[in-house]
């Protein structure tokens, strides 16, 4: 009698996963690249993931420049170096806080929003209607919110760094009476274009992680209105977890480019 | 619903747009402060340490920044070569006999590639010029000279800490000038007398003063011996003509020294020489007593003589020469009158002029 689990129940299931995610993550670039393509879909996608998250990234980016200014200074003035002010937020805007907010927000708001609307769609079978009335539902319902995270997230990482540097400049301007060319220089001063382009890569990666988890989940989620609230919860957990394992990476491989 | 559809894909181009916007912005700035853009040419420094220096890092040149260092590799055994990228219109500023330092922008702030220096009449730098370098003092020898510096106040501090105790003792002028109240009395009693003197020299400066102003009042001597140009070639005549006086006064001065030296001598030598005549009269009572009895002797021969000659004119033998003689007398004397009274007659006419002269002509 063969044994039913390779290793166990809970670490085949876990295994068997990661397999199932490598091959939907297949399925998705396939389907992205063949034709024809859902335009309006993924128009409509953006909007909804992009455009409408907007005012909460703006408002999460300028009070976190805020913040993380005014909690900065105190370090800074002790070593006599709030002139420093500028370029330290700047840099940890760009190179981290950025990227890492917009993606934990739109994670929050999102990846649950794909994945219940997907496992809601699983549940009332209308993703299994799509398939029989010749409707490919993978790449209408997959593709056009994978590709709209990944093309919304970053523009909203570079939306939400403008904000955060204009709340850094308003608390450093009241407090040290910059002028605005003034901090500006010394903000990009320490910036260099890798940490620009790593940043970007970085919320790229972040938007098709974002998006793709909670279509997996949502595509795949269990029977019953208990999957859908399941497929929600565990896509913005799973998606959060890959974000900071991805911008470990990603910071590791921006270092070595760097030289450090 | 397709108007509707066109509202949100307008949206969603603006949203995309305007991201995209942000970024190539934030690019330009990161590009135009790093001065990415733009022609460049390199230059290479061979540096014995690097302290640290990045790819990246700032070149500065007279604290303006200039580029950036473009590579960092080692060279010969040790050393590092430094390839830095220059903005070309900076190029014209950098001489060849540059040299360039490795230094910090701040004190504890990033590094930094710091070209200075340079002579005008050397031409330019070219592309791919090799600068010369002088080694900074880093970060660990600057900590070596303070560490010195602290040894050197450590050892400052001992010496004041021997001297303060020293002076706490009264040991030492100024332990004594502390702690000796007879020498604070006196220091005291001086300084009462300084300041007497600087009264004194107050009232004194504004005596100076007054005599100032008044020699600065026109008329007075004083004034006119500092601005009358006219006066002074006189005051020389004069004090030529008082030296000449003076000098006149010394010859009859030593004349007459000599005079009263010779006076001198001649009664030196007549109180001495007893036997000169004159010593004889003076001194010898002898000798006054014989002069004397000559003289005695000779007054009444005399007498003696007068009583003969008067009986001589009785005589008869002489009566006729005396008469004569008489009478020739009287003659002369009346000649003589009668000439005085013409000449004053002469003379009448002038009188006004010349009174004093006839009346003593008359006598």
């Amino acid at each position: 009698m063969s044994k039913p689990y390779v290793i166990s129940k809970k670490a085949d299931t876990f295994f068997y996963g990661i397999y199932d995610a490598i091959l939907f993550i297949g399925r998705f670039f396939k389907e992205a690249v063949q034709p024809p393509y859902e335009f309006h879909e993924i128009v409509r996608q953006c909007y909804e993931v992009g455009y409408r998250s907007l005012p909460l990234i703006s408002l999460t980016g300028f009070i976190t420049g805020i913040v993380f200014t005014k909690q900065s200074r105190p370090s800074l003035v002790e070593f006599g170096a709030a002139s420093w002010l500028p370029s330290l937020v700047a840099i940890a805007i760009v190179r981290a806080l950025a990227p890492l907010i917009t993606a934990l927000i739109s994670a929050g708001r999102v990846g649950s929003s794909i994945g219940a609307e997907l496992g809601s769609m699983r549940v009332t079978e209308q993703i299994d209607a799509m398939e029989v009335s010749a409707v490919n539902p993978f790449k209408f319902l997959v593709v056009s919110r994978v590709l709209a995270t990944t093309i919304t997230i970053p523009i909203l990482m570079l939306y939400c760094a403008l904000v955060a540097m204009l709340g850094a400049f308003l608390n450093v301007s009241q407090n040290e009476e910059t002028n605005f060319v003034a901090f500006w220089e010394s903000a990009f001063d320490q910036i260099t274009f890798l940490d620009v382009w790593a940043s970007v890569i970085k919320a790229i990666v972040f938007g098709f992680t974002i998006g793709i988890i909670g279509c997996y989940k949502g595509y795949y989620a269990s029977k019953g209105t208990e999957g859908v609230g399941k497929a929600a919860n565990s896509s913005v957990v799973l998606s959060m977890f890959l974000i900071f394992i991805e911008e470990v990476i990603i910071v590791q491989i921006a270092n070595s480019i760097r030289g450090y | 619903m397709e108007a509707n559809k066109n509202r949100r894909a307008v949206k969603v181009g603006l949203f995309i747009f305007l991201g995209l916007v942000v970024l190539v912005v934030g690019v330009l700035a990161i590009g135009s402060i790093r001065k990415a853009f733009g022609r460049k040419v390199t230059a290479v420094a061979i540096f014995e340490d690097v302290e640290g220096l990045q790819a990246g890092n700032n070149v500065w040149f007279s604290g303006v920044k200039i580029g950036t260092v473009q590579k960092i590799r080692f060279y010969g055994k040790s050393q590092v070569e430094v390839t830095m990228n220059i903005e070309e219109k900076s190029q014209e500023f950098i001489r060849q006999d540059a040299k360039a330092k490795i230094s910090t922008d701040g004190l504890i702030g990033n590094k930094i590639v710091v070209l200075y220096g340079g002579t005008p009449s050397v031409p330019p730098i070219e592309d791919g010029a090799r600068l010369a370098v002088e080694q900074a003092e880093g970060t660990e020898q600057m900590m070596k000279t303070l560490q010195e510096n602290n040894r050197n106040i450590l050892a400052i501090t001992s010496d004041f800490k021997a001297i303060s105790a020293r002076i706490r003792e009264g040991e030492g002028s100024v332990g004594k000038l502390l702690n000796d109240e007879s020498l604070y009395r006196d220091l005291e009693a001086t300084m009462a007398r300084l300041q007497r003197t600087a009264d004194n020299a107050q009232t004194m400066s504004a005596s100076l003063a007054r005599f100032t102003s008044k020699l600065n009042q026109r008329g007075n001597f004083a004034n006119d011996l500092v601005t009358d140009t006219t006066m002074m070639p006189d005051l020389r005549v004069a004090m030529d003509q008082a030296r000449a006086t003076i000098t006149q006064l010394n010859e009859t001065a030593s004349t007459a020294d000599a005079m009263v030296n010779n006076l001198k001598q001649t009664t030196e030598r007549i109180q001495t020489d007893t036997d000169s005549p004159v010593g004889v009269l003076l001194n010898d009572r002898q000798a006054a007593a014989d002069l004397r009895s000559t003289l005695d002797n000779l007054n009444s021969g005399t007498e003696r003589l007068d009583g003969t000659l008067e009986a001589l004119q009785s005589s008869f033998l002489f009566r006729t020469f005396f008469r004569n003689k008489a009478k020739q007398q009287e003659r002369d004397e009346r000649q003589a009158r009668r000439e005085n009274v013409t000449i004053k007659k002469g003379v009448e006419a002038d009188t006004a002029k010349t009174p004093v002269r006839v009346e003593l002509i008359y006598k």
